[in-house]
């Protein structure tokens, strides 16, 4: 591992955590705690983003004392994975491309969670899903249904704002410091 | 992050790897165990053995944490569930629902005492120590030492953002869209903040010569791992082993 990305984990696990706690703060229906991961990937390409997206998931329910949240940690990979693929095809350089990877991000990463959420967690996760959950089980859904519509719901409004604020501050980064990185320019269209 | 408290505990005088191990294990235990009889034997058992940690005062953080899964699972399978009716007081509430609401509340119930247990007794310093002392790779060592220092620094740079920004008018209160509005000027700036200090980090490191594969590191305080750490820490594993065990041959 080089000095940069040795540079780099650290300070995109620690966007994940703080943004995390901003929008927390700010009171907003979405996590937004994946900035991190998907600037790690876009900058240094998908591993920088598995090995930020794990040790946040670590860290996150280390700290928060509820380590049941590890169980979501493949949710990082995925998000990695597909950050990665966006990146390689210029997915960050206009925010609607940047919705749509992140729209698709967001299906594929709340049809994971559900299954996680349903047998680990009997459908009882976060506050907001949960009320949604309880919400489309009183429209008579059954509970996988409810599980999988309200995760798929929550995760693309979210990843999809995440994968737009990330090509923002890509599209914001100068040519100088952007260059430094190996997947930067290309991910933001600007090669 | 949250801060843990400063207890005398068991946890905190144990070495780094001993509590880890243990939360570790009463996770496993949690999910091998046969519902509905083991977990809550198990978070039964775990709230006894509290005490004997020296950290009682962990059942405070450990009850908000896990009350909210009781009234939820409550809630979404034994009012809202299906399955055989039976009554409780004035509620007709699902059989099958309130069975599956005990198992997986008193499963995370299980899971949150142990992590609290360990965070409350969870020093970086030390566990790093213990990481390098113990063979990890630098590498592993550097990254969770440093991203263990980094979280309070951007931390405090938030709020600094947060208080210049408020000082210039921005609004952080208000209907949904002007909180999301709120949202870029605070977090815009701490991002490219950030990503300038990894360019400088990253010429601070290369001119260290710093590599993965070197620049060993010799702890000045190694915490002691004596023979009753030892003993626990292979205690737990076997409980796993056995339990795992009696599942799939039982």
């Amino acid at each position: 591992m080089n000095p940069r990305l040795l540079a780099l984990i650290p300070t995109c696990v620690a966007l994940n955590v703080v943004l995390g706690r901003v929008v927390a703060e700010l009171a907003l229906p979405v996590f937004l705690d994946t900035v991190g991961t998907v600037t790690a990937t876009a900058l240094a390409g998908p591993w920088a983003g598995i090995i930020t997206g794990l040790i946040s998931q670590g860290l996150t329910a280390l700290t928060s004392g509820q380590m049941m949240w590890l169980a979501f940690a493949p949710i990082q990979i995925l998000i990695a994975l597909v950050a990665g693929m966006a990146a390689q095809r210029g997915g960050f350089a206009t925010a609607p491309l940047a919705l749509l990877w992140g729209a698709l991000c967001g299906i594929l990463g709340g049809l994971t969670s559900s299954v996680i959420s349903y047998f680990v967690f009997g459908g009882v996760t976060t506050t907001g899903i949960t009320a949604l959950n309880a919400v489309f089980r009183y429209l008579q859904f059954s509970l996988a249904a409810a599980v999988t519509i309200s995760s798929v719901v929550a995760d693309v409004l979210d990843k999809s704002l995440t994968f737009a604020f990330t090509g923002l501050v890509l599209r914001a980064l100068p040519i100088r410091l952007a260059s430094r990185f190996p997947t930067a320019l290309r991910a933001a269209g600007r090669e | 992050m949250s801060q843990p408290a400063a207890p005398a505990g068991l946890a905190a005088r144990a070495h780094p790897f001993t509590p880890l191990i243990a939360s570790l294990a009463i996770i496993a235990l949690a999910f091998i165990l046969p519902v509905p009889g083991g977990p809550v034997v198990l978070a039964l058992l775990l709230a006894l053995a509290v005490p004997l940690t020296n950290d009682t005062a962990a059942f405070i953080p450990a009850a908000w944490l896990a009350l909210p899964f009781w009234v939820l699972l409550f809630l979404l399978h034994g009012v809202m569930g299906e399955g055989t009716r039976v009554a409780v007081g004035p509620l007709m509430l699902s059989r099958p629902g309130l069975e599956l609401a005990l198992t997986t509340s008193a499963r995370l119930t299980a899971v949150i005492l142990a992590s609290v247990l360990l965070i409350r007794g969870f020093r970086p310093g030390r566990f790093v120590d213990a990481a390098l002392m113990s063979g990890w790779p630098w590498t592993a060592a550097y990254l969770t030492a440093a991203t263990l220092n980094a979280i309070p620094r951007f931390q405090e740079r938030a709020v600094r953002v947060q208080d210049a920004m408020r000082s210039r008018g921005l609004r952080v209160r208000g209907s949904v869209v002007t909180r999301a509005l709120a949202f870029i000027p605070l977090a815009l700036p701490l991002m490219l903040g950030a990503l300038h200090d990894v360019d400088e980090r990253t010429f601070a490191l290369a001119t260290r010569q710093v590599r993965a594969d070197g620049s060993g590191r010799t702890p000045l305080r190694p915490p002691v791992d004596t023979a009753f750490d030892r003993a626990t820490r292979w205690g737990f594993l076997l409980a796993v082993a056995v339990a795992a065990l009696w599942r799939i041959l039982g």
